[in-house]
């Protein structure tokens, strides 16, 4: 497929799981605050932390209103200059998806024009006034009626393994993300009984990553930051979990790359073998030895340079002129 | 639904068309006197009225929530947002009869085949100018006529893939031309579109009328611009200029409907004379471009440096015969409108047979006689920059103010060549939904022409209508929006 098609497909849905994950978040922490009481523990500030946003923010808000969860709110909603915003997200991905319209499926393209419709509309913005968790609540049922919509009416070829992909990398690096929230919120996670607030802090994580039943299913009741850290990244089950989500990305990656001998994709097939394998590797003992917040740090920088590779790999194509077709579809025919 | 007390429910009982008063001096479309219909229009009016003014009036919103859902919008170039409209869509059908239809469809067919040839002619013998059919200045004077193009025959002498050729009626009713478009000409998209939306909005009127179905029209485009690949699994691709371009929209949608790659200059690289396309998989041979790009911009290496959208070498790769460019290149010297008065002739000349069509009389400023004759009669006239298009650089005389008319009259004393005059013609009117129930307003018709093999004509075409009361401009840019175009088969009444 035109490499430009496929890098807009690639970034179309980790745009969308960027809406979806800050969405998520910010509905569950609005739960969070409500639910404890600790005046001395910042709820709100941590989530511009990990979305990477701390300098802009900063520059941006008086310093008292640092922790001020209506200010960090809007800021990670509605602020157009924050490109971690959900309407800087939202938009970027509905600007990829009308470049690419001809290659989404039409029941694709009506939901995330009409949530970007809908988002951008007084409608919108009185339900965040006075319903918020249910204005959360629609963008996030909106993104995944689209992930729906994309499994069940898009050719399942190049340019869906593509958004796949995309979407898997992104959702691997979000999950690391929102693991780290509770390091800024409260410092470093050791191995002693946790606080109260340090419990619901996790729980709060949990749901952040839909994950708080699944978690529980697994854990048998069990509630510690080793365990919800270990669940997070290794499960081999739930759809969220680190692990899983590179295993996704690894078999969509395997799908793109051409078969037969050809230096096509091997930089990228590469630096996903290379960080599955490392992290494969890792135990959680010395995880906690280490300090998750470093792990979770090193893990973020590694998928984006898998992202670079792919980018490097597939979207900046090689000048190398493709074999006629019909050679290539022998070729395909003794491959099965 | 009880309403009473509100001081519409009276009025939503009425007869949809019970106040409309067509237009005095104006061919009204489905009116031949107040209130009795044309026999090809009774039917309609019929099946409207029955619906009621309150439903009619749900159905139109019905609708327009359809085009803002499916994003069938256009960008507009002057809004400095970048901000994208949905072109505004008129629910009441444009309705054409299947004999009147028959002579257009004829009419356009032979005129295109004129066209074409004349392309093929002045680009490589030129005996039409040699004739004096034509004069020489007007044709390889035209900032459209392309010299790099003299001797380079394209596959199959096929200029002329689609054309896109403008006709108004005047107030008689006689289909007249007023300009021919075969460069890029836009707007099917909203044909395909508008049908889509009027069949889930008036889903029984299609049940009871035979309306001539539009959908085959990408897999007409498609066949034809691969015409002279019959048999081989040709790679088509749509080149467009980008996201940013007004009619991005039909770019995508004729990729998506055709099964074509949509592709943008930079995603195409010329090697050794022939076109790729990069792909993830490396480079991938093309063999036709249904380009939606101007000429000036296709190849910086031949016409604009400064193209930032063009694929470098592709011209010459046009000239070694190795692509497919749809529509070719140097097209826009045909559809001049300096060279519009003289297509008459030039039908006359190729073919030896009468126009089928008549066109609108057009006095060429570029005559001494036809000047003074503009510049004294500017107030009765309407004036056009010859090389304009989407409503731009246009003096409608009876409607511009003394001052208007005296500044136009200088620019047009200091480059005659620029500009042609025509009488104003009363554009017919056509019911249309406004807040106050059904109104005439003026349309033209832009029906489109495929020529591959042979020619075919799309039934119908993309009516425009100036929304504004009493306008005579169409353009979606100026405030114009569409409807619906049927041409009702034979056995529909």
């Amino acid at each position: 497929m035109i490499s430009r098609v496929a890098e807009n497909a690639f970034w179309l849905t980790r745009y969308l799981d960027r809406v979806e994950s800050m969405a998520r978040l910010l509905y569950v922490n609005t739960n969070f605050v409500l639910d404890v009481q600790l005046e001395d523990t910042p709820r709100w500030h941590p989530l511009v932390v990990v979305a990477g946003e701390e300098k802009r923010f900063m520059g941006s808000v008086p310093k008292k209103a640092k922790d001020d969860g209506e200010t960090v709110q809007r800021f990670l909603t509605w602020e157009p200059s924050n490109p971690s915003s959900i309407a800087a997200s939202l938009g970027a991905a509905r600007e990829n998806a009308r470049t690419i319209r001809e290659t989404i499926s039409l029941e694709m393209w009506e939901t995330l024009n009409g949530l970007w419709l809908w988002f951008n509309s007084k409608e919108a913005e009185r339900r965040y006034q006075q319903e918020r968790f249910e204005f959360y609540r629609e963008v996030r049922n909106q993104c995944v009626l689209f992930q729906g919509f994309a499994l069940d009416t898009m050719l399942q070829s190049e340019a869906y393994n593509f958004m796949r992909l995309g979407s898997s990398l992104e959702r691997a690096g979000q999950t690391a993300r929102i693991l780290d929230v509770k390091y800024h919120a409260m410092g470093p996670t050791g191995n002693h009984i946790e606080m109260p607030s340090e419990v619901a802090q996790w729980q709060a994580i949990l749901r952040s990553c839909a994950a708080i039943e699944p978690y529980f299913k697994v854990a048998h009741g069990e509630l510690s930051g080793r365990e919800v850290a270990e669940f997070l990244l290794f499960d081999r089950h739930f759809p969220r979990s680190v692990r899983r989500s590179l295993d996704r990305a690894w078999n969509f990656l395997q799908l793109i790359r051409p078969r037969g001998k050809t230096p096509i994709g091997k930089s990228s097939a590469e630096a996903l073998r290379g960080l599955r394998a490392e992290l494969n590797a890792l135990t959680m003992e010395e995880i906690m030895a280490h300090g998750l917040h470093d792990k979770l740090t090193w893990f973020v920088d590694s998928v984006i340079e898998v992202c670079d590779a792919v980018q490097l790999d597939y979207f900046q194509s090689p000048l190398q002129i493709k074999r006629p077709r019909s050679a290539q579809r022998t070729k395909r025919a003794e491959a099965l | 639904m009880a309403r009473a007390g509100t001081a519409l429910s009276g009025r939503d009982k009425e007869p949809l068309f019970a106040d409309y008063k067509s237009l005095v001096g104006t061919y009204d479309e489905y009116f031949q006197d107040q209130g009795v219909p044309h026999p090809w229009t009774k039917i309609v009016v019929r099946h409207l009225e029955a619906l009621g003014r309150e439903e009619f009036r749900g159905r139109f919103r019905l609708a327009h929530a359809n085009f803002l859902e499916g994003g069938i919008t256009f960008s507009v170039y002057s809004d400095a947002k970048g901000g994208e409209r949905v072109f505004p869509f008129d629910p009441i059908p444009r309705v054409i009869d299947h004999s009147e239809w028959a002579y257009i469809d004829q009419g356009l067919k032979q005129r295109v085949e004129a066209l074409n040839l004349f392309l093929g002619d002045i680009y490589s013998s030129q005996k039409i100018l040699k004739d004096k059919v034509i004069p020489s200045r007007i044709v390889l004077g035209s900032p459209d006529y392309r010299r790099e193009m003299v001797g380079i025959r394209p596959r199959n002498g096929n200029y002329i893939y689609v054309a896109g050729i403008d006709l108004v009626r005047d107030r008689l009713g006689t289909y007249r031309v007023l300009e021919d478009n075969l460069r890029v000409p836009s707007g099917v998209s909203y044909v395909l579109e508008n049908r889509i939306v009027m069949k889930k909005v008036f889903p029984r009127l299609f049940e009871r009328l035979r309306v001539s179905p539009v959908e085959d029209y990408p897999n007409r485009l498609r066949q034809a611009v691969t015409s002279s690949m019959p048999g081989q699994k040709a790679n088509m691709v749509v080149l467009t200029p980008g996201v940013f371009n007004s009619a991005y929209f039909e770019h995508s949608f004729l990729a998506r409907r055709m099964g074509c790659d949509l592709v943008e200059g930079r995603d195409l690289i010329v090697d050794r004379n022939r076109v790729y396309s990069r792909t993830t998989r490396g480079l991938e041979p093309v063999d036709a471009i249904y380009r939606r790009i101007d000429d000036d911009f296709l190849d910086p290496t031949v016409f604009r440096k400064d193209s930032q959208l063009g694929v470098p070498g592709l011209i010459q790769a046009y000239a070694k015969g190795n692509v497919i460019l749809a529509n070719g290149i140097g097209n826009g010297v045909a559809d001049d409108k300096a060279v519009y008065p003289f297509v008459p002739d030039i039908i006359r000349y190729y073919l030896g047979e009468d126009p089928i069509l008549e066109q609108v009389p057009t006095f060429i400023c570029d005559r001494k006689a036809d000047l003074s004759h503009t510049i004294e009669n500017i107030g009765s006239l309407v004036v056009k920059a010859v090389n304009e298009a989407g409503g731009y650089g246009m003096l409608v005389g009876p409607k511009a103010t003394q001052r208007e008319r005296k500044e136009f009259a200088k620019k047009v004393v200091a480059h005659p060549r620029n500009y042609i005059a025509q009488p104003l013609v009363e554009l017919s009117a056509c019911p249309t939904w406004t807040p106050r129930g059904p109104a005439p307003r003026r349309v033209d018709l832009r029906p489109f022409v495929l020529r591959g093999n042979d020619t075919w004509v799309l039934s119908g075409g993309l009516t425009r209508v100036a929304l504004v009361r009493g306008s005579y401009v169409v353009n979606s840019s100026q405030g114009g929006g569409s409807k619906d175009t049927w041409v009702l088969e034979r056995n529909s009444r």
